[in-house]
């Protein structure tokens, strides 16, 4: 038996608010004013421009953009920057955030439902947001003779791999996270993870469904994990290059899926494998086997393998962009930084303000991450779009395919870029 | 030489570092916001759609697809080394060619019968 809900009731409301209140501003004056002061009075503060620091003083410096910009600037060029917010985390979680609201929307077109609609008034566009906090609310029930601290650490671990994914993949000139020489080797190394932490979820958790689907997991990224490395070596040999900048920057001209179409098609359908996504969804086939290794994971849990799931699928999509799309090259569509800004500065009304330090970002940035997260967002559209037309793939149908046909269509590929690179269409002295 | 290439990767651990220290939290705040009810033991049996779970979770498997691993352990290898070669391709003279042909003739050549051997349900 459930208890319901008592009534709500605005006075009440108004109370515990108003309590609230009251408890902080006591707090407040009690403990948190003293502590300021005494730190004030500890602390010699620093003279800058001939005046001493005050807490006045250093608040006007922080709403002075000619003070703050430079140290943004500066801030921007770090690496906790970019592994926190632009190439890393922050970039790749609202990219994978939005995949999930958009491809919700679009299995319920394509099925004629609504999907998301109420939270949110406009379409449920915080439907996201709710599901976060009720995930985050719920209780996590472990199985009794389950293996708990692999139990509770192989979603982080699938999340960190993701990220570690991510943080290998260019998004636009001299913006990545880790701008590694053998940046592809580096790929493989991180997806090779994955079968890993899959099978150690499956297996920690003790129960017959998470076993069967880890085991499934496995077999399927075991023969998919090949065809998907082969698939990558034409454009290799046409580059010459492991750097997967190098490899975007040599595509100004023409994107290597013109060349190579055969490598580009078996690398999707190795991605869809690796990804666990419809047609290859057999390690959480939902209705043969629960919802495979994932069954036991709930709450939280289940949550953050979902997230580092879309954080494998971005990076993935932006692994495909990046080798066979062109990255960020593209025609310049961003306009020019307005010159008067930088040398009259702006006016507003009677004073004009001049800044310097602007721009922030440059054009070439902009225009590279414009066109990287267009074509990143069109190859996650065709990512997700098999999961409402098509059905699921037999196991054994699966490992034929990987074994078979995926590895021949493989080496047809490397045949064809060898027979590029030595008819002199490619490379030195060819078209790039 | 070699702590300056080590140090190239550095971000990745950095990157993988951040991914737990920002989930972490999560599963901790969940933990303490979430309800903790102990009252029933059933509650904490594994999944079997609703039925009473027989016999032992993590059961004896019959590997059908065993020699797809053997399979992969070997060639897996010999696709990384292909990435050596092709790297280096514009680099090279054309008639160090021949002996990766020799190469991608041999791995060709054992995958065919070991896909064969391994389609044969009953020798494994």
């Amino acid at each position: 038996m459930s208890v319901i809900a008592p009534d709500f009731k605005l006075s009440g409301f108004i109370k515990s608010l108003l309590d609230n209140i009251f408890w902080i501003l006591l707090l407040f004056v009690l403990i948190g004013l003293p502590a300021v002061f005494m730190i004030l009075i500890v602390i010699e503060m620093p003279i800058i421009d001939g005046e001493l620091l005050t807490p006045f003083l250093a608040l006007s410096y922080l709403v002075n953009p000619t003070r703050t910009l430079p140290v943004i600037q500066a801030f921007m060029t770090t690496d906790i920057f970019r592994v926190m917010a632009f190439p890393g985390f922050g970039f790749a979680a609202l990219l994978a955030a939005g995949t999930i609201f958009a491809e919700r929307k679009m299995m319920a077109k394509i099925q004629l439902r609504v999907g998301p609609f109420y939270c949110g008034k406009f379409e449920g566009i915080l439907q996201l947001m709710g599901d976060g906090l009720k995930l985050i609310s719920k209780e996590i029930i472990i199985p009794a003779k389950a293996d708990k601290p692999i139990f509770w650490a192989a979603p982080v671990l699938f999340v960190a791999t993701a990220a570690a994914f991510v943080a290998l993949i260019p998004v636009a000139p001299g913006w990545v996270v880790a701008d590694v020489d053998l940046g592809l080797l580096a790929v493989f190394a991180v997806i090779g993870f994955f079968p890993i932490i899959t099978i150690l979820s499956a297996w920690s958790a003790n129960s017959k469904y998470p076993f069967i689907g880890g085991i499934r997991a496995l077999f399927q990224m075991v023969s998919f994990e090949i065809p998907l490395i082969l698939s990558l070596l034409g454009v290799v040999m046409v580059t010459g290059t492991l750097n997967l900048s190098e490899i975007t920057a040599s595509q100004s001209n023409f994107p290597w899926i013109v060349f190579l179409p055969i490598g580009a098609i078996v690398f999707f359908i190795a991605m869809l494998a690796e990804l666990e996504r419809i047609p290859f969804d057999l390690p959480e086939a939902e209705s043969e086997i629960v919802a495979g290794w994932l069954t036991e994971l709930s709450g939280m849990l289940y949550g953050l393998v979902q997230l580092g799931s879309y954080l494998k699928l971005y990076a993935f999509a932006a692994l495909f962009v990046v080798l066979f799309l062109g990255g960020w090259n593209g025609p310049m569509v961003v306009p020019p930084f307005p010159e008067e800004i930088i040398t009259e500065g702006i006016e507003m009304g009677p004073i004009t303000l001049s800044i310097e330090g602007l721009p922030l970002l440059t054009q070439e940035m902009l225009n590279g991450t414009l066109w990287f997260v267009l074509k990143t967002v069109g190859v996650i559209f065709f990512i997700i779009l098999p999961r409402g037309v098509f059905p699921r793939v037999r196991v054994d149908l699966l490992l034929d395919l990987g074994w078979t046909k995926l590895i021949g269509l493989c080496f047809i590929n490397i045949f064809i870029a060898l027979g590029l690179v030595y008819a002199g269409v490619l490379g030195p002295g060819g078209l790039q | 030489m070699v702590g300056e290439l080590a140090g190239n990767y550095s971000t990745v651990v950095l990157m993988f570092a951040f991914g737990i220290a920002a989930m972490a939290p999560a599963l901790v705040i969940s933990r303490m916001i979430s309800p903790r009810k102990r009252s029933n033991p059933v509650k904490f049996l594994p999944m079997e759609c609703g039925q009473v779970p027989s016999g032992e979770g993590r059961t004896h498997f019959m590997m059908q697809y065993y020699p797809y691993i053997l399979m992969f352990v070997v060639f897996d290898v010999m696709a990384i080394f292909l990435y050596a070669w092709g790297a280096a391709l514009l680099e090279l003279p054309k008639s160090a060619t021949l002996p990766m042909m020799g190469f991608l003739a041999i791995m060709f050549g054992a995958m065919a019968p070991a896909l064969y051997l391994s389609g044969k349900r009953r020798i494994w």
